[in-house]
């Protein structure tokens, strides 16, 4: 089944509800603003409605807290800084951060955030920001980050314990394990980068496992936290990775979802070979974003943002 | 007849006799500083009464080893100062293992000297010493692991400072920064430790103007979106600056800043007046760097980091060629009396890496350490960020020893963090006693074989001072340590026999091989004099010293 909402502009992001399958609250992040869903992604809220703008607010990055249920938290990354809501987008705060604004082009929280109350934002030329009171104040740790233009993040499941990142840049890749203060180069050829989506396996602690997208050199995997790198679907993957997700069960279920802008590609075996997941586009849409609340099994729902607005479910 | 009287002013001395003065002498110097291995060190106090001061209380080998400037034997003043250099000189090198190198150096020479008293051949022994001089190094790069993270930073600091407060202090500042990061060392205002860490680069240069100070509280100018001019060259008129301000202005860059080796008066005037923080900013600094080399390392560092062309005078540069790509810009500058900043520069990121490659190369690539420092610091400039570390304390005295211990434990942290650890408290050395048994078995020349029973004997001595400093009898913890196998030592505060590096108790690498290399080194050089030849007269200029400098045991 595929359902469309008719929404306008670029879906730069999504974000679920932890409990996504029982309130189905979702956030979509575009162009024109940030909008809220409540069913799933069938119908669409403006959640900037209490700030009453008159002009669209581009909205780049979403995050929720991995406490919504309990803290409603959740953080829209924008040009000049990021909005933070406690009330599941009802009501806005401005977070301050130091001139000249940011431009926000990544937003992670960390698995803990209940009680270390951390984010992270990648900004394009201001390198990352940190917020250790849940996303009030801020200030950059950009100690040993060479490349100012963050394209993405990725967070360890077990930040708790191992405090580690990565980010996606322009020119390679870097990793903090000190919970994002400061940054060292991984070994990853900067001839393959920009580098625009990472994803680390859930057991990424014990395995070491992550997946990096490039922007026209494919996909690569490393099992060895980003020492040495294996390019995987190199026949199938050949246009940039928007966005790549793993099965929550990887890699004992070795799923592995990649988002190029021009198709969804599936592979069952942790990336030795690759299928088409039919979306249904017209020839004029591209996709921009993805996300699967409930893992990548079948039957799981997935929703994709397009560029030119819309979400599909499907 | 083991001395002759040689002329006026020369004393000839053979062996025996030159090998037990010295011996004396080395043993002496030894024994000042060998209270002072491990972590329950015991303080040597240096007198002072000639200058009417109270005693200075010193717990670091090399720098006691320093304050003895003769002692009265001549033989043994000549052991003396021997071991006196040796030691000085890898304080300076390593920062630190100067008690470890002391015992090694003292087991190996007493050791040598007995064995060349009975026959042997001190060249040959001299040779087969660094023979398994390289045994030793050898393993110990196999035993060597790389350390990351705060809690384990600060554990190596621990090791090194004996000071729990700074440990952790370090440890946090390392973790950040890294093994190239800035870190400057104040002494502080409060009692305790204070740590704040700078976002950018900065350079010692400040405005060349108060009056371009806008920010009159925190006495500081910030820039934001500002390009760069990036020069050395000397600026007489304000004619000159025209067509970059005009470049500028063209295309609607609202904040400039000049980097310049000399601004006339006319042209800070020029730019003051025409100040304008609405439409258009100019602040000026001076080219960063004492001397021509430095300032060319700092114009290629803003260059790369900004993305600019510098205009230098020696190649014939002036600022009527300038184009809009020769600016640099950055996302924010600031600029107080004394410094300048550039936080974001907006250089290509690849062309940074490759620099600091480059520096880093240099710097792997020399011994020097003047240039070794200045390396450092450029390449701790470029990375993105610097930490200031405050040291206080109830007293100057305090604070000045505090800090220089800080500043002695980064300089070892750094080695630490390039080159990795090392099991602590003796057992690293202690570990490489399989292998020199090893090459001992498989020796039938009897000066190689005495040189191998030689250094198994050396590489016992750090571990042993260290337990017998600690007030534990050291046979039988030694007992107890073989017992539990490799890896194993004993943790003289808990008492107890663990696995030193599960327990933290760890040596940063460099150290522990330059102590080594130090102490067996020099030993079988000094197991090599074999007369000494002593002035029966004070030169001039000896005897001109004031008698209160003069120290003695």
């Amino acid at each position: 089944m595929v359902e469309e909402t008719e929404i306008l502009n670029i879906v730069y992001s999504l974000a679920t509800s932890p409990d996504f399958e029982r309130n189905g609250i979702c956030f979509a992040a575009r162009s024109s603003g940030l909008y809220r869903s409540e069913d799933g992604g069938l119908t669409w809220q403006d959640a900037y409605a209490s700030l009453a703008l008159e002009v669209p607010l581009t909205t780049v990055a979403v995050a929720v807290s991995p406490n919504f249920e309990a803290d409603r938290s959740l953080f829209a990354g924008v040009p000049g800084g990021i909005l933070r809501s406690v009330d599941g987008g009802q009501s806005w705060h401005v977070a301050s951060f130091p001139p000249p604004p940011p431009v926000v082009s990544a937003l992670v929280v960390s698995p803990n955030f209940a009680r270390d109350g951390t984010l992270l934002a990648g900004t394009m030329e201001d390198g990352v920001f940190r917020s250790g009171d849940r996303g009030e104040h801020w200030s950059a740790w950009n100690f040993g980050l060479l490349d100012l233009n963050v394209l993405s993040m990725a967070i360890s499941p077990d930040f708790a314990n191992d405090e580690t990142l990565f980010v996606g840049t322009e020119s390679g890749i870097f990793r903090s394990t000190n919970g994002g203060r400061a940054w060292r180069e991984v070994d990853f050829p900067s001839d393959f980068a920009p580098v625009l989506s990472l994803a680390l396996s859930p057991t990424y602690a014990d395995d070491g496992l992550l997946f990096v997208g490039t922007e026209s050199c494919g996909l690569f995997r490393s099992d060895d936290r980003g020492h040495t790198w294996t390019r995987i679907g190199r026949e199938a993957v050949t246009d940039a990775v928007n966005s790549i997700l793993l099965s929550p069960e990887f890699p004992a279920k070795p799923d592995l979802l990649a988002l190029l802008s021009d198709a969804l590609l599936v592979s069952r075996d942790g990336g030795q070979s690759w299928l088409d997941w039919q979306a249904g586009l017209r020839p004029e849409q591209g996709m921009a974003s993805v996300v699967a609340p409930r893992g990548l099994g079948p039957g799981a729902p997935l929703l994709v943002g397009l560029t030119d607005g819309g979400v599909l479910q499907i | 007849m083991n001395s002759m009287p040689g002329s006026k002013t020369r004393r000839v001395v053979f062996q025996p006799t030159a090998y037990r003065g010295m011996q004396r002498g080395i043993n002496q110097i030894v024994e000042a500083i060998r209270p002072t291995l491990g972590p329950r060190p015991r303080v040597v106090a240096i007198d002072r009464t000639f200058d009417d001061k109270m005693p200075e209380l010193l717990d670091n080998g090399g720098v006691i080893a320093r304050r003895i400037i003769q002692l009265p034997g001549r033989g043994e003043d000549v052991g003396a100062m021997f071991i006196r250099d040796v030691l000085w000189r890898l304080r300076e090198q390593a920062g630190d293992g100067t008690a470890t190198a002391a015992v090694l150096f003292q087991s190996v020479y007493n050791e040598g000297v007995r064995y060349l008293a009975a026959g042997g051949n001190a060249m040959r022994l001299h040779s087969y010493l660094e023979k398994g001089m390289q045994v030793i190094l050898d393993h110990l790069t196999d035993m060597t692991v790389h350390v990351a993270g705060k809690e384990k930073l600060a554990q190596i600091a621990e090791s090194i400072c004996y000071d729990p407060p700074l440990a952790r202090m370090l440890g946090e500042i390392f973790d950040i920064i890294g093994e190239c990061g800035r870190l400057e060392i104040r002494p502080g205002r409060s009692r305790g430790l204070e740590r704040e860490y700078v976002e950018g680069m900065y350079w010692e240069r400040g405005l060349v103007s108060r009056e371009m100070i806008t920010d009159r509280n925190r006495l500081r100018t910030e820039l934001e979106n500002a390009a760069i001019l990036i020069s050395d060259l000397e600026i007489e008129d304000p004619r000159q600056l025209l067509p970059a301000i005009a470049l500028c202005i063209e295309a609607n860059i609202r904040s400039l800043l000049i980097v310049a080796g000399k601004l006339s008066d006319g042209v800070i005037a020029f730019l003051l007046a025409n100040k304008n923080p609405e439409k258009f900013q100019a602040i000026a600094v001076k080219t960063p760097g004492w001397g021509a080399d430095e300032q060319a390392a700092a114009l290629a560092d803003l260059a790369v980091l900004t993305g600019g062309n510098p205009f230098v005078r020696m190649a014939g540069h002036t600022l009527s060629q300038i184009k809009l790509e020769d600016f640099g810009h950055a996302r924010r500058v600031w600029a107080d009396y004394l410094n300048f900043g550039i936080i974001g520069g907006q250089g290509n990121p690849r062309a940074l890496r490759e620099h600091i490659a480059t520096l880093r190369a240099s710097f792997d690539g020399t011994e020097e350490p003047v240039l070794r420092e200045k390396l450092l610091k450029r390449i701790g400039k470029l990375l993105g960020g610097s930490a200031t570390l405050w040291v206080g304390g109830a007293t100057e005295l305090e604070i000045t020893e505090r800090q220089e211990l800080a500043k002695r434990t980064a300089a070892v942290m750094r080695g630490a963090i390039m080159e990795g650890v090392l099991p602590g408290g003796g057992v690293s050395l202690l570990a490489c006693r399989p292998a020199l048994q090893q090459k001992l078995d498989q020796s039938t020349d009897p000066d190689a074989r005495a040189a191998y029973r030689i250094l198994i004997k050396a590489v016992e001595a750090p571990i042993r001072t260290i337990l017998t400093n600690a007030g534990y009898d050291a046979s039988e913890i030694m007992a107890q340590i073989n017992l539990a196998g490799p890896g194993y030592g004993f943790d003289v505060t808990s008492g107890q026999v663990v696995d030193m590096m599960q327990t933290g108790i760890c040596d940063a690498a460099t150290v522990q091989k330059s102590a080594v290399y130090a102490a067996v080194a020099s030993a079988g050089l000094a197991l090599t004099i074999d007369v000494l030849v002593h002035r029966t007269q004070q030169p001039e200029h000896a005897t001109i010293r004031a008698p209160s400098k003069r120290k003695r045991l």
